[in-house]
Parts: C-alpha cells; structure tokens; sequence
C-alpha cells in the first residue's frame, strides 16, 4: 500500500523547494550587492544552488513515482538523489561564504524534510519488498 | 649576517597585524603615552584622569554590526559618583534582524585588505599596476603638453571680472584698510567694480615723515594699473586734484594739481602727507581698465601726533556714463535712500524727472538744541525700510503771528524742496514717466472747525509720511516696489496767549513703510491641449 505520510511529505517538500529557491538566489543576489562577494566565491555558491535544483526534479519525480505504484526501484533511486541532495544542503548550510541567520533556518528546515521523508522511504522500501 | 638579513626581510614582507579585539581596540587614542582628553578606552589614562572627563568620545566599540551575535566594548563615564569614574563593560551585542551574518567562511570578508608590501621581486608588478595615471594623485601630470592649455585660457581671463584684484605692474592696486585692529595694512588689494570706503590709523612721526612711503603721493601713484590682467597695456594713474587740510581742518583745493608734493618737514611740522586718496577708475563695458585718477587730501602732522587717520576709496565708472546712484535693481533695498523728483514744467508734454541729490525725500532730523526755530535746516535721508520719527519743541509767546509761523513750520517739516514724485523701483529711469508715484498730499485739521466762516489761523504740527510698498515680481526673488506715499500734514488752532506767558507745542514728523504684498499665489501653466486634427478628407470614401 502506498504510504500516505511519505505522498503528502513530497507534496509539500515540492512546493516548500520552489519558494527555499527563490529566497536562496534573491539572498545571493543581496549579498553580492551588500557585501564584498568576489567572482570565485560566488560561482560555487550558485553552482550548488542550481545542481540542487535540477537533482531536485527528478528526485521527487522518482518519489511520487515509486510511491504511488509501489515500485521499491525508483524509490531507491530517489533515496539515492535525496543523499546528494542532503550534501548539497550541508554545504549551503555550513560552507557558503555568508551564512545568514535566515540561510540557516531554510536550510535547517530543509534538512529536517529530507530527514523526514528518507526515513518515510525506508519504511516505504521494506514494506514494498516484504 | 645571513639569517638576520632573513629576518628583517620576514619582517618587511608583514605588515603589523590588524587588531581586532574589541576590548583592546581605541580609535581616539592619538597620543603615544600621553592621555588623551574623553577618551575613555585609552590605555594611557589613569584613574585621575578619568575623573576629569566630560563625556566619552567613543561609547562603543564593535566590530561589524551586521554579525548575528558579536563581543561590543562599552564604556561610560559614571558622573554620580564621586570622583567620576569609567565604567568598561564587555557585553555581547546581538543583531534581531533576519539577516544578520550567522557565519562567513571567507576571510577578508569583514575586514580591509593588507596592502601588499613591496619587496624587490614585487616591485615591478606592483609599479605596473599601481603607478599608471590612474592612480596619480596629482590631475595635472595627466596632460602631457602643457603648454597647449596655456593660450586658451590666455584668451579667457583678458578682461576683469567682479572682485577680481586690479593689477599693477609690481603687484595690485592697494587700498589701505584696517585688518582687525584699525591700523593701516597696505595689502588689502582693491577689487574690480567693488565701490569701498576705508578709514585706518597710521603710526606717524615728524622726524621720519619724509621717509614714510605711505605719507607721499608718490606711493599711491607711481605703479601704473594693468588695462587688461596679465597684459602689457598699462593705464597711468594722473592726479585729478589736490585739497590741502590745514591744522584746524579747513580744507582748500589747489588749482593746480600737476605739482607732485611730496611730504617735508617745516617749523617742526609735516607738510603735504598724505591724509585721504579718493581712487576714481574708468572702465569699459567689456572689463577693460582705461582710465584712473586720484584726488588727494594732504595734510600736515604736528610734533606731538602720533598717528594720523587716513581714509582710502575708491570708485568705478563705465565709460561714458553719468553715475546715478541706484537704490535697488530694480526693487528697492533696506536702507538704500528712497528716490524722488520733480516733474519741470510742459506737462502734459512727457517729460523727464528732475531727480538730483538736493531733492531728496527727507525728514526733519532731531538736532541737540530741540528748537524748531533754530533748527539750521538740518535734514536726514528717507531710507527705504527704515521707519523714523524725529521731532522738535516749538516755544510759542504771545508776540508770534500764526501766518508766518505755519509757513515756518511748514518749512521745518517739509524742507526746501519737498518731492512731488516718489520712484517706484530702485532703478526707475527719468524718462520712464510710468515709474514714478505721485506724492498724495493730505491735510488733517486736529481740531474741528465749528465756524466756516471764521477760519481762525491752523499751524501745523506734525508730518507724517506713509510709503505703501509690495512686493513684486518672482516668488523666490521678490522685489520690493512703492505703490502709494501719503504726505499727511496734520494741523491745530493757534490759542492766542496772554501775553508774557510761553507755551511748548511738540512738532513730530515721521515716516513709516507698510508692507501691502498680498499672499503670493503661485500660478501654474495650463495644461497642455492636445490639439489633434484630421486632415478633412481623412474619412474620404465613406464623406
């Protein structure tokens, strides 16, 4: 049986990503305005932010996939992409060049998400495989 | 030697390293081991010291205030208690806003860079870098030639401008004036069309009166003005009269004023200093120099003088012109005499005002004696702004005849020549007839009349003049122009006395400015029509 928790989780980690990413780009934008924000720290910083996203995409979309017909192979794929998705938001969280206190309670937020829904998935998988 | 040569070059290669403990940092200590005054973060400064301060120059010290959460230095001075004391507190400081940095994983982002110290292998690359015209501090090493600027700006400056010091060929033309004490300092230069009057003290004596340069007419002559700035074209300064002051003040114009007289002693006298230079300097419309001319006042210095006043001004005139001393362009200015004239004779043919310095709108003035029968005809300019009431006592015995006396008192109150026209700006023209404002003329009798037929004898009394004005013109530059003057002429019934008795009547006369402006209104353009119109056979198929 598809797990209802697990559904409604990637629902609304869909929409909460799209806003965590307009607010992310607009805070870069700031601190490059506001603060002395060189080239070469600036690159990595977007790069990361951009990567996330497009890991994101496929990530839910194997989710909700796997989720609903209740495949245990694309779920795992996607637990896979969200151990990708976790760095990327470790990075954001703890390495980026200004860390905002509101960075950090997006990325926090984000983290607890992802947390979250892999357990979900866990749970998911076996009851799938069994 | 070769590792302490290592080490002063590991030495020159760092520069200090920056502080940045807030608890040590303090930006008003300025002096090495010394004290300084309310700085309470200074190091130097003992209890004592801090007893003695007002307030602290520098209350907190924080590192950027953009961090979330930072270590602040505060530091107050405590004035209750006695002797005051300094109070340092360390305390974190927090920043509530969302945006406040948690953290920056980039070194130099919160502070100013080192700058790179030169070493012989980054010499080379620091001088490109840095010692192109970019980072010159001096814009005029930009221009390479030089002297291609230099004729251009020959061209421009080839006339006098405002203010500017009138040359001579050693240096400019001086005025004497006084420089915060009233003795004389000859460098005061002169500036061009600026009309002075300067009066400063020399120190003098008669031993050494042939050898003070500023006692002779020779100092203020003998260097010639430069017609142009920076020119060749020299205008020589010729001596338009001589007036020489005797001892006791009286003065004489001499007729002939090409003898240059140059001071002497004689019978323990100084004769021919110097006492007064009037400078009159003719130009031209385009700020050229063509003529000057001096008229001087010389004097004698006795023996026990030891300082002579002297007075210094000059005047500029355009070529060709009559100087008509204007009191406003075109409003009228405070304190600047109010102009006015007579219209001769041959209206209604327009003719010209009459307007000279003897016409004058004036007031009686109050003299010493406050007798009007003795007043010497003593009058005072109208000045425009300025209200005034002057006044006199008129004795009045028994013997006195009133139709004499009210053409007397008339004469005091009204002087010799009363104005008929009063100008309406500053600047009003003679022959601009509009311009002027006809003198109203009441007459006001203090006491009523009960029998017309018996007209007993009126004197008059007082004098009062109402000058109306507004303000005309642009809001953000008003101009201050006179509408309407009213001459009232207030008279009262001469009691016949007894005879041997004496009464005292009060003559006032006086002169009072109303301002009539109504509130400005400012006025807008019209909007703008949009004027569209179709050629007429635009609907040409269907008309």
């Amino acid at each position: 049986l598809s797990s209802l928790p697990l559904q409604i989780l990637l629902y609304v980690n869909g929409i909460y990503y799209i806003f965590y990413f307009l607010a992310t780009l607009a805070m870069i934008i700031y601190k490059s305005q506001v603060f002395s924000y060189p080239d070469d720290f600036l690159a990595p910083d977007l790069a990361v932010l951009f990567l996330m996203a497009i890991l994101e995409v496929p990530r839910l979309y194997l989710g909700f996939k796997g989720n609903l017909t209740e495949a245990e192979v694309p779920l795992g794929l996607s637990l896979g992409l969200t151990v990708g998705s976790v760095v990327l938001c470790v990075y954001l969280l703890l390495w980026q060049t200004y860390v905002l206190w509101a960075d950090v309670l997006l990325n926090a937020l984000l983290l607890s998400a992802y947390g979250l829904e892999s357990g979900l998935k866990v749970m998911a998988i076996a009851a799938f495989v069994s | 030697p070769a590792d302490t040569r290592d080490a002063t070059q590991e030495r020159v290669r760092s520069a200090p390293a920056p502080v940045t403990d807030v608890a040590r940092l303090c930006v008003c200590d300025l002096l090495v081991a010394q004290c300084d005054v309310n700085c309470c973060c200074d190091p130097d400064c003992s209890a004592e010291d801090f007893s003695l301060f007002t307030a602290c120059s520098v209350p907190l010290v924080i590192g950027d205030s953009q961090l979330c959460s930072q270590k602040a230095a505060v530091y107050s001075l405590d004035v209750e208690a006695n002797p005051p004391e300094r109070i340092f507190k360390l305390i974190d400081r927090v920043n509530p806003s969302i945006f406040c940095i948690h953290a920056t994983n980039y070194k130099e982002a919160l502070y100013l860079k080192s700058p790179e110290i030169p070493t012989p292998e980054n010499f080379d690359q620091l001088l490109d870098k840095f010692g192109g015209a970019t980072f010159s501090a001096e814009p005029d090493s930009w221009n390479l030639d030089t002297d291609a600027e230099n004729p251009p700006e020959a061209n421009e400056t080839s006339r006098y401008e405002y203010g500017v010091p009138v040359q001579t060929e050693d240096a400019f033309l001086r005025l004497p004036s006084p420089v915060v004490t009233s003795w004389c300092s000859d460098a005061n230069p002169a500036g061009f069309l600026v009309n002075q009057a300067t009066k400063c003290i020399r120190s003098v004596s008669v031993e050494k009166c042939a050898s003070i340069q500023a006692l002779s007419m020779l100092f203020y002559i003998n260097s010639s003005i430069l017609a142009v700035p920076k020119s060749s074209q020299m205008v020589n300064i010729t001596v338009q009269s001589i007036v020489v002051q005797s001892l006791n003040g009286m003065r004489t114009l001499l007729s002939s004023s090409d003898v240059l007289r140059l001071p002497m002693v004689l019978d323990e006298l100084c004769i021919n200093a110097v006492l007064g230079v009037n400078y009159h300097i003719t130009h031209t419309d385009t700020g050229e120099i063509i003529g000057a001319a001096a008229a001087f006042v010389l004097g004698a210095i006795s023996k026990e003088a030891l300082s002579i006043e002297q007075s210094f001004e000059i005047s500029f005139t355009q070529e060709n012109t009559q100087p008509v001393p204007l009191s406003g362009n075109p409003g009228y200015v405070v304190g600047l005499p109010v102009r006015a004239g007579f219209q001769p004779q041959g209206y209604p043919f327009p003719a010209a005002f009459l307007s000279n310095k003897h016409s004058q709108l004036t007031i009686l003035q109050s003299t010493s004696t406050q007798d009007c029968l003795a007043a010497q005809g003593a009058r005072a300019p109208v000045l425009f702004g300025y209200n005034m009431i002057s006044g006199c006592k008129l004795r009045i015995t028994a013997a006195m005849k009133c139709q004499p006396l009210a053409q007397t008192l008339l004469d005091v109150l009204k002087g010799q020549s009363f104005p008929e026209y009063v100008a309406s700006f500053g600047n009003s023209q003679a022959q601009d007839v509009l311009d002027w404002v006809p003198i109203t003329q009441l007459h006001i009798s203090e006491q009523m009349i009960s029998h017309t037929w018996q007209c007993p004898c009126q004197i008059p009394v007082s004098l009062g003049i109402e000058v109306k004005w507004t303000k005309y013109g642009s809001l953000v530059n008003p101009q201050a122009r006179i509408v309407n003057v009213t001459a009232t002429i207030t008279t009262t019934t001469l009691k016949q006395l007894p005879s041997g008795r004496e009464r005292i009547i009060p003559i006032t006369s006086s002169v009072v400015f109303t301002d009539i402006s109504s509130p400005a209104e400012p006025s807008y353009k019209a909007w703008p029509t949009i004027n569209i119109k179709l050629p007429f056979d635009f609907f040409y198929p269907f008309v």
